[in-house]
């Protein structure tokens, strides 16, 4: 059975949970997973975060939560409809349909909150139920192809930007690939200089330009290529407190997302740099911390993610030397010297 | 040039009490242009009124206001009363004091001030004399009568201009009088408003009124029951002051002190005033005029130790619960009516009082601002509104003093609410001689605040069905258009039949309807 034949019974069993109760002339319940941060909990195992076993309810019964109840069964019809039809749409795009429905959403806000309640009560993504994000993912460099629909594609055939990564990315299929690993870089710029570099040709890489924070998408591709391809994923961002942590969401996933991180987390990934190690060991050119990223690296010193002894090892070293690094610092060294020097350092270290 | 102190006094003693007031109108609350006429329908309506169920008759007033111009005012105020014999015209409106009389009973007015100060007024502004026609009854004649007077202040009294016989159907009092420096005003503190408090406190009189613009307003009466007449009660000893006891000594035709205390006061026996006698030592067996102002001093100081029975009540005649409903009804057409009168009780020792309270809300209670409806509180003594220096009132302070949130009034100032407390006693402790605001004494703070309490403890119950039924509605409308609407999509996503659903919606829908919510008692 396939993905979407998956999708299509889970929806059709909650319209059959009601009409079940209906029968037994009871009153119709849906039991969604809650989403409080109290019902976040972090998987030592799985490392990453998931839900708890608390459960919120959608009663028939109750006056404020029957129009929630409503909104989810039409919402479930809409992905349904997608979904057989082959079509996606944005959460958006949905909001808009929703003005012919006989419930209305106060706001966008109230509908994407609908989209998430039917993800954690089915364990579905969103993406599954055809309701894509707007945003790309991130730019792939590198020799891997795939199949999107019907287009072919090579990703070190696809311009100097490379292929963008769709949002419909679990539709896309590996076909082939001729790569060892994949490194990850927080910026457009890390990722030009190192297509310039030829950095794919020296490491045998797939080059992933993030632009910032790692869409879910992206964060689709990564752990794809990781458990499908049994690639090893590095990330190299800035070196202060907000590289790490986009690092960190792919690695284990956010606590936002919780419901479906099973499906987003790459616990296999690993954080290459910039460290504050690197910073002292290259004698990097650097800022001084702010007053917020002190603030948050002290967030993240207590956060369950960081919890093994290297990350609050350069957390604490970061913090004792007070300052911070760019990717792009290593331009001190001249624009080779990260491809040439740094980055085959780096992962000798790693591997 | 200098003046002699003897010619100086001279002068002072001459000051009649019409010059007197003459010199200081403010004193009988003319002051300001909105105010002055208020006062003057203060004093008329009152007078009217008071002398109407003296005499049994249901009153029935018509006032027809003119303006000539800007500030320049005509009034003729009719009543239906028995009318004022001839000889006493000038007395009334023409005298200061000609009314005054040491009397304890329960009265709307109380000064004798009223009417001749209304023409006093007149006079001063316009310099037109007053035109009063009466009709009254000498044996079985109906006799009428119309004079043109001014008033004299020199001699405080009137001068008559003009007097003439004339036909008149019934008896009655029609006074006619110029106003200048007097304001016509729909506020709170206008002469409108005061009519329309006075017929929530007096539903059993009938009120016409033709305001300046020609606008009739008619205000019938809710109840055609006079009130009781309240009878006169002797002073409860400890109401009274050495003062007072001095001026009954002057006054009276007992022979003993004795005598006069048991006579002039309620609550003494000869036993108590054997007491008395044991304890201060005076020899009460001496005439009256001997007392002298220590001794006085030294009973009074007596009764205050002493245990005296509280004083009879029955000279307090209160408006009741009921005609209060009625009157608050037929004004204010409210969706929610509560009221209640309190049993007697007494301040500063000796002087009884009743507290009577209301509250309406919804339909026109309050009072409109702008767009809002804003809380309204109606003050009244014996069933005169009190429309003035509301600040000072105990009645203000007592319902500010209340927590209104814990009886679901969020915000006094900001509820359609209207509150109506009316204070009945002999003696109110006015704060002022404008009469306007009652004295914050501790028991009558305790008493109106013990009263509205309870009448507010009910509209809260009346609000909060009220809520909670409109809840109850939203509640049913919800289920009834969302169920069918989840269980058709939810067979459209099962891809079966709708099933039958009627038990379910049954089930969720099943609270009883709102019908209406009934004051309990």
């Amino acid at each position: 059975m396939n993905k979407k034949d998956i999708t299509v019974n889970k929806l059709k069993s909650l319209g059959e949970t009601i009409l079940e109760d209906v029968g037994k002339n009871k009153v119709p319940t849906i039991k969604v997973p809650s989403r409080g941060t109290s019902n976040i909990v972090y998987d030592e195992k799985k490392r990453y975060y998931v839900l708890g076993d608390r459960y919120g309810k959608r009663s028939l019964g109750n006056v404020k939560q029957i129009s929630k109840m409503a909104q989810m069964v039409y919402v479930a019809n809409f992905c349904k409809d997608l979904i057989r039809r082959g079509k996606t749409a944005t959460l958006r795009e949905m909001y808009y349909v929703s003005e012919g429905w006989d419930v209305d959403f106060g706001d966008q806000q109230e509908s994407n909150i609908v989209g998430e309640d039917l993800e954690v009560t089915l364990g579905m993504t969103r993406e599954d139920l055809g309701l894509m994000p707007e945003e790309d993912g991130a730019s792939v460099y590198g020799n891997i192809v795939i199949q999107d629909d019907d287009v072919e594609i090579n990703a070190l055939k696809s311009g100097k930007s490379g292929y963008t990564i769709s949002p419909t990315i679990d539709e896309v299929e590996f076909v082939d690939h001729d790569v060892k690993r994949v490194i990850a870089v927080e910026t457009m710029g890390m990722f030009h200089r190192m297509v310039q570099e030829e950095a794919y040709k020296k490491f045998d890489t797939l080059i992933v330009g993030l632009k910032g924070q790692a869409a879910r998408a992206t964060r689709r591709f990564l752990k794809r290529v990781n458990e499908e391809l049994n690639l090893p994923v590095y990330i190299c961002n800035d070196g202060d407190p907000w590289g790490f942590h986009i690092a960190m969401v792919i690695i284990s996933g956010s606590a936002k997302l919780a419901h479906v991180n099973h499906q987003l987390a790459t616990p296999n990934a690993k954080f290459l740099g910039v460290t504050a190690s690197d910073i002292i060991n290259y004698d990097l050119p650097t800022d001084p911390l702010k007053d917020i990223d002190v603030l948050r690296l002290k967030e993240l010193s207590k956060d369950p993610r960081y919890r093994d002894d290297a990350w609050q090892m350069e957390i604490k070293k970061m913090l004792k030397i007070g300052k911070k690094a760019e990717q792009q610092s290593f331009s001190k060294y001249g624009l080779e010297y990260v491809v040439d020097t740094y980055l085959p350092e780096k992962l000798e270290q790693m591997e | 040039m200098e003046r002699e102190a003897a010619e100086l006094f001279e002068e002072f003693k001459e000051l009649t009490a019409s010059e007197f007031f003459r010199r200081n109108k403010q004193m009988l609350g003319f002051s300001g242009k909105i105010r002055s006429l208020t006062i003057v329908f203060h004093e008329l309506i009152t007078n009217s009124l008071d002398a109407a169920e003296e005499a049994g008759i249901l009153p029935e007033i018509k006032i027809d206001l003119k303006r000539l111009e800007k500030d320049h005012y005509i009034l003729k105020h009719q009543d239906n009363g028995p009318g004022i014999p001839e000889h006493y015209i000038t007395r009334v409106f023409s005298t200061m004091f000609a009314g005054s009389k040491f009397r304890n009973i329960q009265s709307r007015g109380q000064q004798g001030l009223g009417c001749s100060g209304c023409v006093l007024l007149s006079q001063m502004t316009t310099g037109k004399p007053a035109k009063v026609v009466s009709g009254w009854y000498e044996g079985e004649k109906l006799k009428g009568v119309e004079m043109v007077f001014k008033m004299d202040v020199k001699t405080n009294q009137g001068l008559i201009l003009s007097r003439k016989e004339v036909e008149v159907d019934s008896t009655g009092v029609k006074v006619e009088l110029h106003f200048k420096d007097v304001s016509y005003s729909l506020s709170e503190q206008g002469a409108y408003e005061y009519i329309r408090r006075t017929m929530i406190a007096n539903p059993h009189c009938k009120i016409t009124f033709r305001d300046p613009t020609g606008h009739k307003y008619i205000f019938d009466r809710a109840d055609k029951g006079i009130p009781p007449l309240p009878k006169e009660v002797l002073p409860h000893p400890k109401g009274v002051t050495a003062d007072d006891l001095i001026f009954m000594a002057k006054h009276t035709d007992k022979r003993r002190f004795r005598s006069l205390l048991t006579s002039n006061l309620s609550r003494m026996s000869t036993k108590r005033v054997k007491e008395i006698e044991e304890i201060t030592g005076i020899d009460l067996n001496k005439r009256p005029k001997d007392m002298k102002w220590e001794e006085a001093e030294t009973i009074v100081e007596t009764f205050a130790k002493m245990d005296f029975m509280a004083p009879p009540t029955s000279g307090l005649i209160p408006i009741g619960k009921e005609q209060i409903d009625k009157g608050m009804r037929e004004i204010l057409t409210p969706e929610f009516i509560s009221s209640i009168t309190r049993k007697p009780k007494t301040f500063r020792g000796g002087i009884s009082f009743v507290v009577e309270a209301g509250i309406s809300y919804g339909g026109d209670s309050g009072r409109m601002v702008g767009e809002q409806r804003k809380a309204e509180i109606m003050r009244f003594a014996n069933r005169v509104p009190l429309t003035f220096d509301q600040g000072s009132c105990a009645i203000t302070e007592a319902l500010k003093s209340i927590d209104w949130k814990r009886y679901g009034v969020r915000d006094l100032d900001n509820a359609p609410i209207t509150v109506f407390v009316n204070i009945v006693s002999t003696n109110v402790p006015y704060l002022s001689t404008g009469k306007q605001s009652v004295a914050p004494e501790p028991e009558i703070l305790h008493e109106v605040r013990q009263a509205t309490m309870k009448v507010a403890r009910k509209m809260q119950k009346y609000i909060r069905a009220k809520r909670a039924a409109k809840e109850e509605a939203l509640r049913s409308k919800v289920f009834e258009s969302l169920v069918p609407v989840i269980i058709r999509e939810a067979a459209l996503l099962a891809e079966q039949d709708v099933p039958e659903y009627d038990a379910v919606l049954a089930k969720v829908t099943r609270r009883t309807k709102y019908e209406g919510v009934v004051e309990d008692e």
